[in-house]
């Protein structure tokens, strides 16, 4: 993929949509939970029963930098921002977030606390957004399902040329 | 329902090393034993009292005795089972509580109302903060409840740390929390908090910002549907009292 | 063990001194290891800085507060109910089990008492919220340890509990069902007989847990001998719950104290060890886990008909006064102080919870150990990080 071959759009579409395809389907998801929807998470990727590496998500990595993926679960305080800012930038591109539950969408059930971050989402870019307090593991799963085909239909070369993401 | 107001960490008429504890009469020997040798150990130290019967006692103390305290408790009375220690701030709200809570109604435009007066709970009091701490005789099932006035504008109490060392960290939130300084602990740092964080955050002077920028709406009975043009459906703002809230026990 | 010559044990010591004299001459100093607040083995975001000679650990401190949501002051603006929303999220494993003590306390403020059956629908939920979470903690531990399987066990046999508490509360682990006077429904038709069966599966799962770890060579020399708490330290600290049934004190609330829950019906018995270190506390869990499987079904068995509700008032106010009630939590001691001043809403309530006191003990517990004993005895403590940080 270098010489430039992506960024200038010499990469046929069918070829880029094809590695596209196979990006969404092997996905390493970061371990990382923080709060009570670490347990849905865990129940999504470490059960048998809501299974999540039949869709081709692998739950293995415990570093940063190794995973694509990172599904914030649980409230993000204030205090702990700044790890979740400098843990997802040592992410390596393209990488994805996935914000599980309503503590860290919105800031949740502790929206008037005095040191709850109102939503993850003030701190790094989130793709998908999953609710619930805390959602079932099948609604994690659908918010995989649902970030699958967002990478699906990503443009490769705005991606790899560090535009801002469009999905068509 | 005289005897099932309260309970402390075991309730039971189980025998006291002091006198045989009656289970239903209003005279609860365990505990007035309980406060005569505290008494007997601390002289002028033990302020007040409260006992409710075949449950719980309340003793409160002074400052100087704090320290004192600690050790009779554990050493005298058994008492050698950590609970917790923490503060409580006596001062009403200046944004009142609760779902008429002012914060929400003054940003609505609604007078401020008058705070009402300054009251103290079980034992008494004469500061606006107070330290409370709990301990446990493991042995004989009983609990006692400590309470000692901190102080108004620095508070500040001796430490229980070389007595229990469990107090630690307890200390250390609760000066965090209320601001209270705890003499002679080795070392009052920030536990919760991020270290530059600005204020006592349970003091009942500090405000929850996020409540004056987007106040709560009141006790709303069916929600509107997100994206409703209708003015009227939207029950924010203070015209619809509490009082006319019709299931506050469903999640709200 | 082949029998060890004189020369060899000497040249073994030897070796040890010369390592600790290079140390001496090298003057290596300590170096500061910072465990967390993302890692594997931390329980949620704890963060330990400890500060290493060699493999041992010199000072331990854990740092707390990445998960602090600042309860004590949210309770103060939300109405009675809407605390019970929030705070059973505080030990977000042990669902029903958070609520239960404040309910409680609110309910002696108020000089009601539940119906005899709501108390035993409370009870049940405790124990299987109690099941819930400490299969967790032994499906945990092993994989603290290195053990990945008992994990993967540990996920498949908590569904059936979780399913049994979702069908009655229609909430996996956040029930919100507990209601001041009562509880908020009564169980759907044949839940009695799912539930006996799930109890079945998850004594299969202890008995799993007993074949597959405690008789492992290489998890007792993990963990026998590692940690071990003295019981006066332990009473000093506030160590609660099964830690301090560990180390040999016979305490438990369910049945020292009389809260309202119908413990006293059903016949069960306290299990301590005498040990005090990482194996007592896994076998302390394992036994309990158990004996709460027996209790549940001794109580679905003798459960009778009945209302669920008492009659309270539609708003509620609490009169004034002070009250504090303590529970035997699947995490140790669970305890509301509330300070009512009869509004709508709590004047001041103290939450004590058990992860708070049972940490506090690590800078004093962690002297002195390898750092793989970090790991397993943070795993044998057993916090959970929204216990201790509120």
């Amino acid at each position: 993929m270098g010489l430039g071959l992506v960024e200038s759009g010499k990469m046929p579409k069918p070829l880029t949509k094809l590695l596209s395809i196979s990006r969404s389907y092997s996905m390493w998801v970061y371990q990382w939970g923080l709060a009570c929807c670490a347990l849905e998470m865990g129940a999504a990727f470490g059960s048998p029963r809501y299974d999540v590496m039949r869709l081709g998500v692998i739950p293995f990595p415990a570093s940063p930098r190794q995973a694509d993926l990172v599904v914030i679960s649980g409230t993000v305080t204030d205090k702990m921002a700044p790890a979740i800012r400098r843990l997802y930038e040592q992410m390596p591109d393209p990488k994805y977030v996935i914000s599980m539950g309503s503590c860290a969408n919105c800031g949740g059930p502790y929206w008037d606390s005095y040191s709850v971050t109102k939503g993850v989402d003030q701190i790094i870019p989130v793709d998908v957004y999953v609710p619930g307090c805390p959602p079932r593991p099948e609604a994690l799963l659908e918010g995989v399902v649902l970030l699958q085909q967002r990478i699906k239909d990503e443009d490769m070369q705005s991606r790899w040329r560090g535009e801002p993401i469009v999905v068509q | 329902m005289s005897s099932s107001e309260d309970t402390t960490i075991p309730v039971s008429e189980s025998p006291a090393a002091d006198a045989p504890s009656e289970p239903a009469a209003p005279v609860d020997d365990l505990r007035e034993g309980l406060v005569e040798r505290l008494t007997e150990l601390l002289g002028d130290g033990v302020v007040d009292h409260h006992i409710i019967p075949g449950k719980d006692v309340w003793i409160r103390v002074t400052a100087d005795a704090w320290q004192h305290t600690a050790e009779s408790v554990r050493y005298t009375l058994g008492c050698r089972y950590f609970g917790f220690l923490s503060a409580i701030d006596w001062m009403p709200s200046p944004w009142g509580r609760g779902m008429e809570a002012e914060v929400d109604t003054i940003v609505h435009g609604k007078e401020a109302k008058e705070l009402p007066a300054q009251t103290t709970g079980y034992a008494g009091g004469d500061t606006r903060f107070q330290v409370f701490a709990r301990v446990a005789n493991i042995k004989d099932h009983f609990g006692i409840t400590l309470k000692v006035d901190a102080g108004d504008e620095t508070p500040s109490v001796p430490t229980w740390t070389k007595v229990f060392a469990g107090a630690d960290w307890h200390e250390r939130e609760t000066w965090e929390m209320y601001g209270i300084d705890f003499v002679g602990h080795p070392f009052l740092r920030h536990i919760y908090l991020p270290g530059d964080f600005e204020g006592n955050p349970c003091r009942k002077d500090f405000p929850l910002l996020a409540r004056f920028v987007k106040p709560w709406p009141g006790i709303v009975d069916v929600e509107p549907l997100p994206g409703s043009d209708e003015p009227g459906s939207d029950t924010a703002g203070s015209d619809e009292p509490a009082a006319d809230a019709s299931a506050p026990e469903e999640t709200a | 063990m082949t029998a060890i010559s004189d020369r060899q044990k000497l040249a073994y010591v030897a070796a040890q001194a010369s390592d600790a004299r290079v140390n001496l001459e090298l003057e290596t100093e300590g170096m500061i290891l910072n465990i967390g607040p993302q890692h594997p083995a931390t329980h949620g975001t704890l963060r330990i800085v400890a500060k290493l000679d060699g493999e041992q650990v010199i000072h331990a401190e854990p740092m707390m507060g990445y998960m602090h949501r600042g309860y004590e002051k949210l309770t103060e603006v939300r109405t009675y109910p809407q605390v019970t929303t929030l705070i059973n999220r505080i030990d977000w494993v042990g669902s029903f089990a958070n609520e239960v003590p404040f309910i409680l306390a609110a309910e002696q403020l108020m000089g009601i008492e539940a119906p005899l059956r709501a108390q035993y629908i409370r009870t049940i939920l405790f124990e299987m919220g109690r099941i819930a979470n400490i299969i967790l903690f032994l499906g945990d531990m092993a994989v603290q340890l290195g053990a990945l399987t008992p994990i993967f066990y540990a996920f498949r046999d908590r569904e059936y509990v979780l399913n049994q508490i979702e069908a009655v509360t229609g909430g996996r682990f956040h029930p919100n069902f507990d209601r001041i006077g009562g509880v908020k429904d009564d169980f759907p038709k044949g839940w009695i007989e799912d539930s006996l069966s799930a109890m079945v599966k998850v004594r299969e799962f202890c008995d799993q847990m007993e074949d597959l770890l405690m008789g492992s060579e290489i998890f007792q020399a993990r963990t026998r001998g590692v940690g071990v708490i003295p019981p006066d330290v332990a009473q000093q600290f506030g160590l609660s719950g099964a830690n301090a049934r560990a180390s040999g004190i016979d305490w438990d609330l369910r049945r020292d104290s009389n809260v309202g829950l119908v413990y006293g019906d059903a016949d069960w018995k306290v299990w301590t060890h005498p040990d005090g270190d990482s194996f007592a506390r896994f076998w302390v869990r394992l036994q309990e886990t158990r004996e709460a499987t027996s209790i549940v079904d001794q109580l679905l068995g003798s459960i009778k008909g009945g209302p669920i509700m008492a009659k309270v008032p539609r708003i509620i106010k609490v009169p004034e006064g002070e009250a504090y009630v303590a529970t035997e939590n699947p995490l140790g001691e669970m305890g509301y102080y509330i300070v009512s001043k009869g509004d709508l809403t709590p004047f001041r309530v103290k939450i004590r919870t058990a992860s708070f006191n049972n940490v506090s003990i690590t800078p004093w517990l962690l002297r002195g150990v390898y750092v793989p004993d970090i790991v397993t005895i943070l795993g044998s403590l057993y916090f959970i990080l929204g216990d201790i940080d509120r």
